[in-house]
């Protein structure tokens, strides 16, 4: 018997229904009658190939799995063949299985959509596991993150002054480490300066006065970004889901308000009383419009605070930039000015009219959030001090370098921020850890208490 | 012959059959055609519109009070601030002096006493500042100020300073660049490569210093930055010597965004001293010249404003009749 004939015994065409089991005994196949019927299988192939008009003998298994596929099956710990003798079509196993089944064939029915909508959530997927998402919302067409540069001010009043110790080393990892993921995220850049101080000229420091040039610097570095936040070492970002775009500057003439008198700690005149000025420049709010705001700035207790504010680029931003360190205003002024350019920019808003028509005052605690210890020792003033419960944006521990703790302010907070914005498992898995502890304590507690009893009687 | 039954199929599918369409991807199952067609036709279309409204609201500019008007109204408006105490009679002889000038151009004037500013302790002449800013506001329309001091005359008022002076090739054509803003050995020197549009004040300097007596300033944003930061209270109480004339000197010389809008032009155009101070080269009066200035007449002492513009009167109204 050739091997390459298309017997079944060899290839097994197996015909479901056919109730003839051609493996055991008793009527045997075709081929292997030889010429009992004097219809030979391949004859009778040929003449079935006529008549559908294909060529005949076109033999398929010649392949080694094919050829001793049969073997092979049968030496396995299970049959097929045996299941198929019992199972004789019906559905095979239990419940289970049966119900796995179904499912896989409505799926199989259903296969084009199922694959559509695994497709759309595999991109979904892909678009936020690979660095896709970053470059969508820094697009200027979509997200427009490009627009936003941070400023952070590393290396404050080191240098010259004092040598950093481990402390501030670890404030400002942390620090920057907060910054550069939240500016990765949303696709914004991050521009680090050391702001050690340095002197400008020959015979005077100007730490912090160096703002203004860093600022500049940044821009020219940054050349398509709109707008620059200026931060602090000491700030924390808290909540890192909230992008710049969403929580301010979409909504600019609702989160920022014009007209100091709304909260005035400085108690400035506003608007400026001087009949020879325009109208614009007198009118409390500017012009009123959102994109005449060039300046952002909070206001803690004590008036302007610089440690978190927005400045946008424009040829008013250049002039401010420039008019804001004067060496007349400087060597009148120092001694008293403790805050040095904050209190200068103060100095300007209140005495330059031009300057009043382009600032806008933000909440503090929109971008500028207080720890208690700063503006109050409770920290309950609900227009500066950070309140966990409405999840505020920043926590500037603005003076914790004097007299109090930066590190271990900026740890619990760094704490509170990761605890807050847990994603779910995370939630999960301490509620379960939470959970087993409360038990274990309850527990020792009770035991305590019975041994307490066991004591007394 | 006739079968019973129809021929058996073949237990063996043809090698090359059709495949079975449905097992390859195709939207064409999910959505009819021209459904499909519509569906796609209409993303896109929306896809569009979003974007030119984005476009088209997206960028716009810092649109505010100025917008509307500016450049419509008289091209230049002459400032001048007289002392109060001044004589009423030459008070009114210089006014005429301008309105004439004006008149003869289209342009305004714009007239105001010392005291209607609050300057406070500083001197006076401090007042030539917010005048300015006066007559911007009272002048949304206008593009140029010139502030001509009381101190000064239009000798020649046949020469228009608009076309003569303040136009952009004109300016440009004038302009002395790379010179020391306070003579002789300032390390400050006017910018080299500005252009005319750009000129938002155009100033002239004597032997001593850059003058306040005769100066344009450009309408606009940057007028309301320059003239804000001249008259800051700290320079106003800082004891210059000559006053807002050292502060004006001082901000030019510091602050880079005032010298790129300043040019300075020769002394004759707009500032020829005929009697008084010290001037540059060039800066002595000859006839013909558009200005004569008399600094420091007014300050009081020998001198009188009043006498010695007498013979400058004389020959202006004589060249009034002659024409």
């Amino acid at each position: 018997m050739s091997s390459r004939s298309p017997s079944p015994r060899s290839g097994g065409w197996s015909s479901p229904g056919l109730n003839a089991p051609y493996d055991t005994g008793g009527r045997s196949s075709p081929y292997a009658n030889g010429g009992a019927h004097n219809v030979s299988w391949a004859s009778a192939q040929a003449r079935s190939a006529e008549v559908k008009g294909h060529t005949a003998f076109n033999p398929r298994n010649n392949g080694f799995f094919r050829k001793h596929f049969r073997r092979i099956s049968t030496s396995l710990p299970f049959s097929y063949a045996e299941k198929e003798k019992l199972g004789r079509g019906r559905p095979q196993g239990n419940r289970f299985t049966e119900y796995l089944t179904h499912i896989g064939r409505i799926l199989w029915r259903m296969r084009l959509r199922v694959g559509l909508s695994l497709l759309l959530i595999l991109s979904i997927v892909l678009f936020y596991v690979t660095p896709l998402h970053r470059a969508f919302r820094r697009s200027s067409l979509w997200g427009g993150g490009n627009k936003f540069v941070i400023i952070l001010a590393a290396n404050q009043g080191g240098g010259v002054m004092e040598w950093k110790g481990p402390r501030e080393w670890a404030i400002e990892r942390d620090s920057v480490k907060n910054k550069k993921k939240y500016a990765q995220k949303w696709g914004y850049d991050l521009d680090i300066v050391d702001m050690s101080t340095k002197k400008r000229y020959a015979h005077e420091w100007r730490e912090s006065w160096e703002k203004v040039d860093t600022i500049r610097n940044a821009m020219r570095k940054y050349p398509h970004a709109e707008w620059f936040w200026w931060l602090d070492t000491n700030t924390f970002i808290m909540e890192p889901s909230y992008s710049l775009q969403s929580h301010i500057f979409k909504k600019l003439n609702q989160v920022t308000y014009r007209d100091i008198n709304e909260y005035n700690p400085l108690n400035i005149t506003h608007p400026v009383i001087a009949e020879y000025l325009d109208p614009e420049t007198r009118s409390p709010i500017g012009d009123g419009k959102p994109n005449s705001i060039n300046l952002i700035v909070p206001q803690d207790c004590g008036g302007f605070n610089l440690g978190s504010f927005f400045i946008r680029r424009s040829a008013w931003t250049d002039r401010l930039l420039d008019i804001w360190w004067d060496p007349v205003g400087y060597e009148q002024k120092h001694m008293e000015w403790e805050h040095k350019e904050q209190d200068a920019l103060e100095y300007m808003y209140t005495n330059q009219p031009w300057i009043r028509p382009h600032v806008a005052f933000i909440q503090q605690r929109k971008v500028n959030s207080f720890p208690p210890g700063a503006c109050g020792e409770k920290g309950d003033d609900p227009r500066i001090h950070y309140q966990e419960k409405d999840r505020d944006f920043l926590v500037n521990m603005a003076g914790c370098e004097w007299g109090r703790d930066c590190w271990a302010e900026m740890y619990s907070y760094r704490q509170l921020s990761n605890r807050l914005n847990r994603n779910p498992w995370e939630k999960f898995k301490d509620w379960i850890g939470d959970s087993m502890k409360k038990r274990k304590q309850e527990k020792e507690k009770a035991k305590k208490q019975e041994k307490e009893k066991e004591g007394n009687h | 012959m006739h079968f019973a039954m129809p021929p058996r199929k073949t237990s063996r599918p043809p090698p090359y059959a059709v495949r079975n369409a449905r097992s390859s991807f195709n939207p064409q199952y999910l959505i009819p055609r021209d459904r499909l067609r519509r569906v796609v036709l209409a993303i896109l279309g929306f896809l569009a519109a979003v974007w030119t409204l984005r476009w088209m609201f997206g960028g716009g500019g810092e649109i505010g009070y100025e917008s509307a008007v500016a450049g419509s109204g008289a091209p230049v408006v002459i400032v001048t601030v007289f002392d109060e105490k001044a004589d009423k009679g030459w008070v009114g002889r210089v006014k005429r002096n301008r309105e004439e000038y004006a008149r003869r151009h289209g342009y305004a004037t714009f007239f105001n006493t010392t005291s209607n500013y609050n300057i406070k302790t500083s001197p006076l002449s401090w007042s030539k500042v917010p005048a300015l800013r006066h007559a911007m506001t009272l002048h949304p329309t206008s593009t140029w100020f010139w502030y001509l001091d009381s101190t000064a005359l239009i000798a020649n008022p046949s020469v228009p300073i608009t076309s003569h002076i303040l136009s952009p090739a004109k300016l440009e054509k004038h302009m002395i660049v790379n010179e020391p803003v306070v003579p002789p050995d300032s390390v400050i020197k006017t910018f080299a490569n500005l252009k005319g549009e750009r000129i938002d004040v155009v100033v002239t300097q004597d032997r001593e210093g850059l003058s306040v007596e005769s100066f344009a300033v450009r309408r606009g944003e940057w007028a309301k930055y320059f003239l804000d930061a001249w008259f800051d209270p700290i320079y106003r109480n800082y004891n210059f010597q000559k006053a807002e004339g050292h502060a004006l000197e001082h901000i030019v010389q510091w602050h880079g965004t005032i010298l790129a809008k300043l040019a300075l032009v020769p002394q004759s155009l707009i500032n020829s001293y005929a009697k008084g101070a010290d001037p540059s080269q060039q800066g002595h009066y000859k006839s013909g010249d558009l200005v004569a200035s008399f600094p420091g007449c007014d300050k009081g002492g020998k001198r009188s404003c009043d006498e010695e513009m007498k013979p400058y009167f004389e020959e202006i109204e004589k060249r009034k009749g002659a024409e």
